[in-house]
Protein backbone atom coordinates (compact mmCIF):
# COMPACT_ATOMS: atom_id res chain seq x y z
CA UNK A 1 0.00 0.00 0.00
CA UNK A 2 2.59 2.50 1.08
CA UNK A 3 5.39 2.85 -1.44
CA UNK A 4 7.43 4.87 0.98
CA UNK A 5 7.50 8.10 -1.01
CA UNK A 6 7.12 11.04 1.33
CA UNK A 7 4.15 13.23 0.46
CA UNK A 8 4.32 15.62 3.37
CA UNK A 9 7.06 16.25 5.83
CA UNK A 10 6.56 18.37 8.92
CA UNK A 11 9.49 19.56 10.96
CA UNK A 12 9.10 21.35 14.29
CA UNK A 13 5.73 22.56 13.16
CA UNK A 14 4.44 25.40 15.30
CA UNK A 15 1.30 27.42 15.10
CA UNK A 16 0.26 30.38 17.13
CA UNK A 17 -3.27 31.56 16.84
CA UNK A 18 -3.74 35.30 16.77
CA UNK A 19 -7.11 36.93 16.87
CA UNK A 20 -8.36 40.43 17.35
CA UNK A 21 -10.51 40.68 20.42
CA UNK A 22 -11.57 44.27 20.69
CA UNK A 23 -10.29 47.50 19.13
CA UNK A 24 -6.57 47.08 18.56
CA UNK A 25 -6.20 44.38 21.20
CA UNK A 26 -5.05 41.02 19.92
CA UNK A 27 -4.77 37.76 21.74
CA UNK A 28 -2.29 35.10 20.78
CA UNK A 29 -2.47 31.53 21.85
CA UNK A 30 0.04 28.81 21.00
CA UNK A 31 -1.75 25.83 19.50
CA UNK A 32 0.96 23.63 18.00
CA UNK A 33 4.27 23.50 19.83
CA UNK A 34 6.68 21.72 17.56
CA UNK A 35 5.56 18.60 15.74
CA UNK A 36 7.77 16.46 13.53
CA UNK A 37 6.31 13.73 11.36
CA UNK A 38 6.10 12.44 7.80
CA UNK A 39 3.16 11.36 5.72
CA UNK A 40 3.95 8.69 3.16
CA UNK A 41 2.07 8.07 -0.03
CA UNK A 42 -0.58 5.40 0.33
CA UNK A 43 -0.79 5.29 4.11
CA UNK A 44 -3.71 6.15 6.33
CA UNK A 45 -2.50 8.28 9.16
CA UNK A 46 -4.76 8.80 12.13
CA UNK A 47 -4.42 11.86 14.33
CA UNK A 48 -6.16 11.52 17.62
CA UNK A 49 -6.58 13.99 20.44
CA UNK A 50 -9.14 15.61 22.67
CA UNK A 51 -10.99 18.88 22.12
CA UNK A 52 -8.71 21.88 21.86
CA UNK A 53 -5.49 19.93 21.34
CA UNK A 54 -4.87 21.55 17.95
CA UNK A 55 -6.39 19.06 15.53
CA UNK A 56 -8.28 21.54 13.40
CA UNK A 57 -5.36 23.95 13.14
CA UNK A 58 -3.10 21.08 12.13
CA UNK A 59 -5.61 19.99 9.52
CA UNK A 60 -5.74 23.50 8.07
CA UNK A 61 -1.97 23.60 7.85
CA UNK A 62 -1.80 20.17 6.23
CA UNK A 63 -4.49 21.26 3.81
CA UNK A 64 -2.32 24.20 2.78
CA UNK A 65 -4.90 26.75 3.84
CA UNK A 66 -2.72 28.49 6.38
CA UNK A 67 1.01 28.54 6.94
CA UNK A 68 2.61 27.35 10.17
CA UNK A 69 4.02 30.18 12.27
CA UNK A 70 7.14 28.13 13.01
CA UNK A 71 8.96 25.14 11.61
CA UNK A 72 8.64 23.87 8.06
CA UNK A 73 6.20 21.83 6.06
CA UNK A 74 7.67 20.29 2.94
CA UNK A 75 5.12 19.22 0.39
CA UNK A 76 5.42 17.00 -2.61
CA UNK A 77 5.34 19.28 -5.63
CA UNK A 78 1.98 19.68 -7.33
CA UNK A 79 0.16 17.71 -4.65
CA UNK A 80 -3.65 17.95 -4.77
CA UNK A 81 -5.74 17.51 -1.66
CA UNK A 82 -9.27 17.84 -0.45
CA UNK A 83 -10.74 18.27 2.99
CA UNK A 84 -13.76 16.07 3.35
CA UNK A 85 -16.42 18.29 4.79
CA UNK A 86 -20.12 17.99 4.66
CA UNK A 87 -20.88 20.63 2.11
CA UNK A 88 -19.99 23.87 3.81
CA UNK A 89 -19.04 25.80 0.73
CA UNK A 90 -22.22 25.28 -1.23
CA UNK A 91 -24.11 28.04 -2.94
CA UNK A 92 -27.63 27.10 -1.98
CA UNK A 93 -29.16 28.92 -4.94
CA UNK A 94 -27.37 26.67 -7.40
CA UNK A 95 -28.24 23.10 -8.26
CA UNK A 96 -26.40 20.13 -6.84
CA UNK A 97 -24.88 19.58 -10.27
CA UNK A 98 -23.50 23.14 -10.45
CA UNK A 99 -22.10 22.90 -6.95
CA UNK A 100 -20.44 19.56 -7.64
CA UNK A 101 -18.98 21.00 -10.82
CA UNK A 102 -17.52 23.96 -8.95
CA UNK A 103 -16.11 21.74 -6.21
CA UNK A 104 -14.38 19.49 -8.70
CA UNK A 105 -12.93 22.44 -10.58
CA UNK A 106 -11.72 24.00 -7.37
CA UNK A 107 -9.71 20.82 -6.84
CA UNK A 108 -7.94 21.48 -10.10
CA UNK A 109 -10.13 19.50 -12.51
CA UNK A 110 -10.48 20.86 -16.01
CA UNK A 111 -13.98 21.74 -17.15
CA UNK A 112 -14.25 18.57 -19.25
CA UNK A 113 -12.96 16.29 -16.52
CA UNK A 114 -15.25 17.88 -13.95
CA UNK A 115 -18.23 17.47 -16.22
CA UNK A 116 -17.33 13.83 -16.82
CA UNK A 117 -17.21 13.11 -13.10
CA UNK A 118 -20.68 14.52 -12.47
CA UNK A 119 -22.65 11.41 -13.40
CA UNK A 120 -20.58 9.39 -10.99
CA UNK A 121 -21.25 11.87 -8.21
CA UNK A 122 -24.96 11.91 -9.00
CA UNK A 123 -25.18 8.16 -8.91
CA UNK A 124 -23.19 7.78 -5.72
CA UNK A 125 -25.15 10.43 -3.87
CA UNK A 126 -28.47 8.79 -4.85
CA UNK A 127 -29.96 12.26 -5.05
CA UNK A 128 -31.81 11.53 -8.30
CA UNK A 129 -33.87 14.46 -9.54
CA UNK A 130 -32.75 16.56 -6.60
CA UNK A 131 -29.27 16.67 -8.14
CA UNK A 132 -30.74 19.08 -10.70
CA UNK A 133 -32.50 21.24 -8.09
CA UNK A 134 -31.18 24.15 -6.04
CA UNK A 135 -29.42 23.06 -2.86
CA UNK A 136 -31.74 25.30 -0.80
CA UNK A 137 -34.42 22.66 -1.39
CA UNK A 138 -32.25 19.95 0.15
CA UNK A 139 -32.68 18.46 3.58
CA UNK A 140 -29.54 18.55 5.70
CA UNK A 141 -28.97 14.85 5.04
CA UNK A 142 -29.14 15.45 1.32
CA UNK A 143 -26.59 18.23 1.59
CA UNK A 144 -24.21 15.94 3.43
CA UNK A 145 -24.68 13.31 0.76
CA UNK A 146 -23.78 15.82 -1.93
CA UNK A 147 -20.71 17.02 -0.04
CA UNK A 148 -19.50 13.54 0.73
CA UNK A 149 -20.07 12.21 -2.78
CA UNK A 150 -18.32 15.17 -4.38
CA UNK A 151 -15.25 14.73 -2.21
CA UNK A 152 -15.24 10.96 -2.61
CA UNK A 153 -15.44 11.05 -6.37
CA UNK A 154 -12.76 13.69 -6.83
CA UNK A 155 -9.37 12.05 -7.21
CA UNK A 156 -6.72 13.79 -5.17
CA UNK A 157 -3.33 12.86 -3.77
CA UNK A 158 -4.29 13.50 -0.18
CA UNK A 159 -7.68 13.11 1.42
CA UNK A 160 -8.19 14.81 4.76
CA UNK A 161 -11.07 13.64 6.90
CA UNK A 162 -12.24 15.51 9.96
CA UNK A 163 -13.99 13.79 12.86
CA UNK A 164 -17.00 11.56 12.80
CA UNK A 165 -18.84 11.30 9.59
CA UNK A 166 -22.48 10.85 10.18
CA UNK A 167 -23.43 11.39 6.64
CA UNK A 168 -26.99 10.33 6.18
CA UNK A 169 -29.35 7.64 7.20
CA UNK A 170 -28.19 4.18 8.15
CA UNK A 171 -28.30 2.97 4.58
CA UNK A 172 -26.11 5.70 3.18
CA UNK A 173 -23.85 5.60 6.21
CA UNK A 174 -22.95 2.03 5.48
CA UNK A 175 -22.29 2.91 1.86
CA UNK A 176 -20.23 5.95 2.84
CA UNK A 177 -18.18 3.95 5.28
CA UNK A 178 -17.60 1.28 2.68
CA UNK A 179 -16.49 3.84 0.13
CA UNK A 180 -14.19 5.41 2.66
CA UNK A 181 -12.69 2.05 3.58
CA UNK A 182 -12.14 1.33 -0.11
CA UNK A 183 -10.31 4.61 -0.47
CA UNK A 184 -8.30 3.89 2.63
CA UNK A 185 -7.37 0.40 1.44
CA UNK A 186 -6.44 1.62 -2.02
CA UNK A 187 -3.28 3.62 -2.59
CA UNK A 188 -5.08 6.79 -1.56
CA UNK A 189 -3.24 8.73 1.11
CA UNK A 190 -5.57 9.65 3.93
CA UNK A 191 -5.18 11.71 7.06
CA UNK A 192 -7.96 10.98 9.45
CA UNK A 193 -8.47 13.26 12.39
CA UNK A 194 -10.67 12.27 15.28
CA UNK A 195 -11.17 12.57 19.01
CA UNK A 196 -12.07 8.91 19.16
CA UNK A 197 -9.26 6.40 19.54
CA UNK A 198 -11.63 3.62 18.65
CA UNK A 199 -12.45 5.14 15.29
CA UNK A 200 -8.81 5.75 14.46
CA UNK A 201 -7.97 2.20 15.43
CA UNK A 202 -10.64 0.95 13.08
CA UNK A 203 -9.41 2.66 9.92
CA UNK A 204 -5.82 3.77 10.24
CA UNK A 205 -2.50 2.07 9.66
CA UNK A 206 -0.47 4.47 11.78
CA UNK A 207 -1.48 6.95 14.43
CA UNK A 208 -0.31 10.10 16.16
CA UNK A 209 -1.67 11.20 19.51
CA UNK A 210 -1.74 14.94 19.79
CA UNK A 211 -1.88 16.50 23.24
CA UNK A 212 -1.32 20.15 24.05
CA UNK A 213 0.15 20.88 20.63
CA UNK A 214 2.74 18.13 20.84
CA UNK A 215 3.05 14.53 19.76
CA UNK A 216 2.54 12.45 22.83
CA UNK A 217 2.72 9.06 21.14
CA UNK A 218 3.29 7.85 17.64
CA UNK A 219 3.36 4.58 15.77
CA UNK A 220 1.23 1.46 15.80
CA UNK A 221 -2.42 2.40 15.91
CA UNK A 222 -3.38 -0.13 18.54
CA UNK A 223 -0.86 0.97 21.14
CA UNK A 224 -1.40 4.68 20.47
CA UNK A 225 -5.14 4.23 20.82
CA UNK A 226 -4.64 2.27 24.03
CA UNK A 227 -2.39 4.92 25.55
CA UNK A 228 -4.81 7.62 24.56
CA UNK A 229 -7.70 5.71 26.09
CA UNK A 230 -5.84 5.23 29.36
CA UNK A 231 -5.10 8.94 29.46
CA UNK A 232 -8.70 9.90 28.81
CA UNK A 233 -10.04 7.33 31.29
CA UNK A 234 -7.70 8.63 33.97
CA UNK A 235 -8.79 12.15 33.14
CA UNK A 236 -12.46 11.43 33.57
CA UNK A 237 -11.81 9.54 36.80
CA UNK A 238 -9.82 12.33 38.40
CA UNK A 239 -11.92 15.06 36.84
CA UNK A 240 -8.83 16.53 35.18
CA UNK A 241 -8.45 19.80 33.40
CA UNK A 242 -9.45 20.60 29.84
CA UNK A 243 -6.73 20.96 27.24
CA UNK A 244 -6.94 24.75 27.27
CA UNK A 245 -6.78 25.19 31.06
CA UNK A 246 -3.40 26.37 32.24
CA UNK B 1 -3.35 26.87 -10.19
CA UNK B 2 -2.37 27.29 -13.83
CA UNK B 3 -3.47 30.49 -15.63
CA UNK B 4 -5.73 28.64 -18.04
CA UNK B 5 -7.37 26.72 -15.24
CA UNK B 6 -7.79 29.95 -13.31
CA UNK B 7 -9.55 31.61 -16.23
CA UNK B 8 -11.77 28.61 -16.86
CA UNK B 9 -12.79 28.40 -13.22
CA UNK B 10 -13.25 32.17 -13.11
CA UNK B 11 -15.56 32.09 -16.07
CA UNK B 12 -17.74 29.29 -14.77
CA UNK B 13 -17.85 30.59 -11.22
CA UNK B 14 -18.75 34.10 -12.33
CA UNK B 15 -21.52 32.84 -14.57
CA UNK B 16 -22.91 30.59 -11.88
CA UNK B 17 -22.75 33.49 -9.46
CA UNK B 18 -24.91 35.54 -11.81
CA UNK B 19 -27.34 32.67 -12.12
CA UNK B 20 -27.49 32.33 -8.36
CA UNK B 21 -27.96 36.06 -7.86
CA UNK B 22 -30.67 36.29 -10.50
CA UNK B 23 -32.55 33.37 -9.01
CA UNK B 24 -32.94 35.31 -5.76
CA UNK B 25 -34.80 38.15 -7.46
CA UNK B 26 -38.28 38.20 -8.95
CA UNK B 27 -37.17 40.33 -11.90
CA UNK B 28 -33.87 38.42 -12.08
CA UNK B 29 -31.85 39.41 -15.16
CA UNK B 30 -34.07 42.45 -15.87
CA UNK B 31 -32.36 44.28 -13.02
CA UNK B 32 -29.12 44.51 -14.99
CA UNK B 33 -30.70 47.09 -17.25
CA UNK B 34 -33.34 48.43 -14.90
CA UNK B 35 -30.88 49.54 -12.25
CA UNK B 36 -28.80 52.06 -14.25
CA UNK B 37 -31.93 53.48 -15.83
CA UNK B 38 -33.61 54.02 -12.46
CA UNK B 39 -30.45 55.67 -11.17
CA UNK B 40 -30.34 58.02 -14.11
CA UNK B 41 -34.01 58.89 -13.65
CA UNK B 42 -33.40 59.74 -10.00
CA UNK B 43 -30.49 61.97 -10.94
CA UNK B 44 -32.51 63.55 -13.69
CA UNK B 45 -35.24 64.42 -11.23
CA UNK B 46 -32.85 66.10 -8.82
CA UNK B 47 -30.45 67.87 -11.15
CA UNK B 48 -32.68 68.77 -14.04
CA UNK B 49 -36.18 69.08 -12.75
CA UNK B 50 -35.34 70.54 -9.34
CA UNK B 51 -31.97 72.23 -9.90
CA UNK B 52 -32.12 72.84 -13.67
CA UNK B 53 -28.48 72.06 -14.50
CA UNK B 54 -29.42 72.10 -18.16
CA UNK B 55 -28.37 68.56 -19.11
CA UNK B 56 -30.56 65.95 -20.69
CA UNK B 57 -31.26 62.50 -19.33
CA UNK B 58 -28.81 60.86 -21.70
CA UNK B 59 -25.95 63.04 -20.51
CA UNK B 60 -26.47 61.72 -17.00
CA UNK B 61 -26.94 58.17 -18.19
CA UNK B 62 -23.71 58.36 -20.14
CA UNK B 63 -21.87 59.18 -16.91
CA UNK B 64 -23.79 56.98 -14.56
CA UNK B 65 -23.48 53.74 -16.52
CA UNK B 66 -19.65 53.63 -16.52
CA UNK B 67 -19.57 54.90 -12.96
CA UNK B 68 -21.94 52.18 -11.72
CA UNK B 69 -19.74 49.59 -13.37
CA UNK B 70 -16.82 50.89 -11.35
CA UNK B 71 -18.58 51.43 -8.04
CA UNK B 72 -20.44 48.12 -8.00
CA UNK B 73 -17.31 46.16 -8.86
CA UNK B 74 -15.24 47.86 -6.21
CA UNK B 75 -17.78 47.80 -3.38
CA UNK B 76 -18.82 44.20 -3.98
CA UNK B 77 -15.32 43.02 -4.81
CA UNK B 78 -13.77 44.56 -1.72
CA UNK B 79 -15.78 42.29 0.53
CA UNK B 80 -15.25 39.25 -1.66
CA UNK B 81 -12.34 37.65 0.16
CA UNK B 82 -14.00 38.07 3.54
CA UNK B 83 -17.23 36.56 2.29
CA UNK B 84 -15.34 33.68 0.73
CA UNK B 85 -14.42 32.55 4.23
CA UNK B 86 -16.03 29.12 4.11
CA UNK B 87 -14.26 28.27 0.87
CA UNK B 88 -10.96 29.68 2.13
CA UNK B 89 -11.31 27.49 5.18
CA UNK B 90 -11.57 24.39 3.05
CA UNK B 91 -9.13 24.79 0.24
CA UNK B 92 -6.05 26.72 -0.71
CA UNK B 93 -7.64 28.62 -3.57
CA UNK B 94 -5.65 31.67 -4.75
CA UNK B 95 -7.07 34.61 -2.84
CA UNK B 96 -7.12 37.01 -5.76
CA UNK B 97 -9.64 34.65 -7.28
CA UNK B 98 -12.41 36.24 -5.19
CA UNK B 99 -12.09 39.86 -6.36
CA UNK B 100 -11.57 38.59 -9.90
CA UNK B 101 -14.76 36.60 -9.64
CA UNK B 102 -16.81 39.64 -8.62
CA UNK B 103 -15.29 41.85 -11.30
CA UNK B 104 -15.85 39.16 -13.91
CA UNK B 105 -19.50 38.64 -12.96
CA UNK B 106 -20.21 42.35 -13.22
CA UNK B 107 -18.32 42.52 -16.50
CA UNK B 108 -20.68 39.91 -17.95
CA UNK B 109 -23.62 42.11 -17.10
CA UNK B 110 -21.93 45.22 -18.31
CA UNK B 111 -21.76 44.41 -22.01
CA UNK B 112 -25.55 44.26 -22.06
CA UNK B 113 -25.81 47.52 -20.15
CA UNK B 114 -23.48 49.19 -22.65
CA UNK B 115 -25.59 47.89 -25.51
CA UNK B 116 -28.68 49.36 -23.91
CA UNK B 117 -26.82 52.64 -23.41
CA UNK B 118 -25.92 52.78 -27.09
CA UNK B 119 -29.48 51.90 -28.02
CA UNK B 120 -30.71 54.79 -25.89
CA UNK B 121 -28.13 57.05 -27.54
CA UNK B 122 -29.81 56.38 -30.86
CA UNK B 123 -33.22 57.10 -29.37
CA UNK B 124 -31.91 60.38 -27.96
CA UNK B 125 -30.72 61.39 -31.42
CA UNK B 126 -27.02 60.54 -31.38
CA UNK B 127 -26.59 58.61 -34.60
CA UNK B 128 -24.19 55.65 -34.44
CA UNK B 129 -20.94 56.07 -36.35
CA UNK B 130 -17.71 54.12 -36.73
CA UNK B 131 -16.28 56.60 -34.29
CA UNK B 132 -18.02 54.63 -31.55
CA UNK B 133 -15.38 51.93 -31.95
CA UNK B 134 -13.14 54.25 -29.93
CA UNK B 135 -15.23 53.14 -26.96
CA UNK B 136 -13.42 49.81 -26.95
CA UNK B 137 -10.08 51.16 -25.66
CA UNK B 138 -12.00 53.14 -23.05
CA UNK B 139 -13.79 50.04 -21.84
CA UNK B 140 -10.56 48.05 -21.68
CA UNK B 141 -8.77 50.73 -19.68
CA UNK B 142 -11.72 51.14 -17.35
CA UNK B 143 -11.59 47.38 -16.78
CA UNK B 144 -7.94 47.70 -15.75
CA UNK B 145 -8.79 50.54 -13.37
CA UNK B 146 -11.61 48.52 -11.83
CA UNK B 147 -9.45 45.43 -11.45
CA UNK B 148 -6.59 47.26 -9.77
CA UNK B 149 -8.81 49.12 -7.32
CA UNK B 150 -10.85 46.00 -6.50
CA UNK B 151 -7.76 43.86 -5.92
CA UNK B 152 -6.37 46.52 -3.60
CA UNK B 153 -9.69 46.98 -1.80
CA UNK B 154 -10.20 43.27 -1.22
CA UNK B 155 -6.67 42.90 0.10
CA UNK B 156 -7.05 45.79 2.54
CA UNK B 157 -10.48 44.67 3.73
CA UNK B 158 -9.22 41.15 4.39
CA UNK B 159 -6.67 42.65 6.78
CA UNK B 160 -8.67 45.48 8.27
CA UNK B 161 -12.41 45.33 7.80
CA UNK B 162 -12.85 48.99 8.71
CA UNK B 163 -11.56 49.85 5.26
CA UNK B 164 -14.88 48.78 3.86
CA UNK B 165 -16.58 51.78 5.44
CA UNK B 166 -13.97 54.07 3.92
CA UNK B 167 -14.47 52.48 0.52
CA UNK B 168 -18.20 53.08 0.65
CA UNK B 169 -17.57 56.69 1.61
CA UNK B 170 -15.07 57.28 -1.13
CA UNK B 171 -17.54 55.92 -3.66
CA UNK B 172 -19.92 58.70 -2.75
CA UNK B 173 -17.10 61.22 -2.95
CA UNK B 174 -16.07 59.87 -6.35
CA UNK B 175 -19.63 60.05 -7.57
CA UNK B 176 -19.69 63.78 -6.94
CA UNK B 177 -16.24 64.42 -8.38
CA UNK B 178 -16.45 62.37 -11.56
CA UNK B 179 -18.75 64.63 -13.51
CA UNK B 180 -21.77 62.39 -13.73
CA UNK B 181 -24.37 65.14 -13.61
CA UNK B 182 -22.14 68.08 -14.56
CA UNK B 183 -19.67 68.69 -17.34
CA UNK B 184 -15.96 68.99 -16.71
CA UNK B 185 -16.01 72.31 -18.54
CA UNK B 186 -17.98 73.73 -15.62
CA UNK B 187 -14.69 73.90 -13.72
CA UNK B 188 -13.49 77.27 -14.95
CA UNK B 189 -9.98 77.10 -13.48
CA UNK B 190 -7.92 74.97 -15.94
CA UNK B 191 -5.41 74.02 -13.26
CA UNK B 192 -8.10 72.57 -11.04
CA UNK B 193 -9.60 70.79 -14.01
CA UNK B 194 -6.26 69.24 -14.92
CA UNK B 195 -5.73 68.19 -11.35
CA UNK B 196 -9.08 66.45 -11.29
CA UNK B 197 -8.41 64.64 -14.56
CA UNK B 198 -4.98 63.55 -13.38
CA UNK B 199 -6.05 62.27 -10.00
CA UNK B 200 -9.47 60.93 -10.82
CA UNK B 201 -9.24 58.69 -13.87
CA UNK B 202 -12.99 58.17 -13.68
CA UNK B 203 -13.63 61.85 -14.42
CA UNK B 204 -11.39 61.52 -17.45
CA UNK B 205 -13.01 58.28 -18.59
CA UNK B 206 -16.58 59.54 -18.22
CA UNK B 207 -15.71 62.68 -20.14
CA UNK B 208 -14.12 60.52 -22.84
CA UNK B 209 -17.23 58.30 -23.11
CA UNK B 210 -19.30 61.42 -23.71
CA UNK B 211 -16.86 62.78 -26.25
CA UNK B 212 -17.18 59.62 -28.30
CA UNK B 213 -20.91 58.93 -28.01
CA UNK B 214 -22.40 62.39 -27.82
CA UNK B 215 -20.03 64.87 -29.40
CA UNK B 216 -18.28 62.73 -31.99
CA UNK B 217 -14.93 64.10 -30.88
CA UNK B 218 -11.74 62.39 -29.81
CA UNK B 219 -10.34 62.02 -26.32
CA UNK B 220 -6.71 62.45 -25.32
CA UNK B 221 -5.20 59.08 -26.27
CA UNK B 222 -1.84 59.66 -24.60
CA UNK B 223 -3.61 60.27 -21.29
CA UNK B 224 -5.51 57.02 -21.78
CA UNK B 225 -2.27 55.15 -22.36
CA UNK B 226 -0.78 56.66 -19.23
CA UNK B 227 -3.78 55.56 -17.18
CA UNK B 228 -3.54 52.08 -18.70
CA UNK B 229 0.17 51.86 -17.88
CA UNK B 230 -0.19 52.95 -14.27
CA UNK B 231 -3.05 50.62 -13.49
CA UNK B 232 -1.54 47.69 -15.33
CA UNK B 233 1.57 48.14 -13.24
CA UNK B 234 -0.56 48.24 -10.13
CA UNK B 235 -2.26 44.98 -11.10
CA UNK B 236 1.08 43.23 -11.59
CA UNK B 237 2.30 44.48 -8.22
CA UNK B 238 -0.90 43.35 -6.51
CA UNK B 239 -0.56 39.91 -8.08
CA UNK B 240 2.88 39.60 -6.56
CA UNK B 241 1.54 40.59 -3.15
CA UNK B 242 -1.36 38.15 -3.42
CA UNK B 243 1.05 35.42 -4.44
CA UNK B 244 3.25 35.81 -1.39
CA UNK B 245 0.54 36.68 1.12
CA UNK B 246 -2.00 34.00 0.19
CA UNK B 247 -1.81 31.99 3.39
CA UNK B 248 -1.42 35.08 5.55
CA UNK B 249 -4.66 36.43 4.11
CA UNK B 250 -6.35 33.09 4.79
CA UNK B 251 -5.24 33.12 8.38
CA UNK B 252 -6.48 36.70 8.80
CA UNK B 253 -9.85 35.84 7.33
CA UNK B 254 -10.30 32.61 9.28
CA UNK B 255 -9.33 34.13 12.62
CA UNK B 256 -11.37 37.27 12.31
Amino acid sequence: MSDGQILLSAKDLEFEYSSRVWGFKRLTYPVLKGMTFDVRRGETLGIVGRNGCGKSSLLRILNGVIAPTGGTLIEHKGMTRILLTLGLGFDVHLTGRDNAMLSAMLQGYSRERARASLEDIKEFSELGDFFERPVKMYSSGMRSRLGFSTAMKTEVDLLLIDETLSVGDQNFNRKAEKAMMEKINSDQTVIFVSHSGKQVNKVCSRAIWLEDGQIKAEGDTKSVAREYKQFMDALSKQGGKTAWAS
Amino acid sequence: MKPLQFISLLDIKARMGLKSEASKLYLSYLWWVLEPILWALAFFFVFEILLAFGRDLFFILCGKVPFLWFSKSVTNGSGSIVSGKSLINQTNVPKHFFPYETVQGILYKQWLVFLVLLGLAVIFGYAPTWHWLWLIPLIIVQYLVILAVTLLGALLVSYVRDVRILINMSMLFLMFTSGIFWDLSRISDPIKRDLLITWNPLAYLIDAYRKVIMYNTMYDVSHLLAVAGVFFGAIVLLHVIYHYKGQAIASRVINS
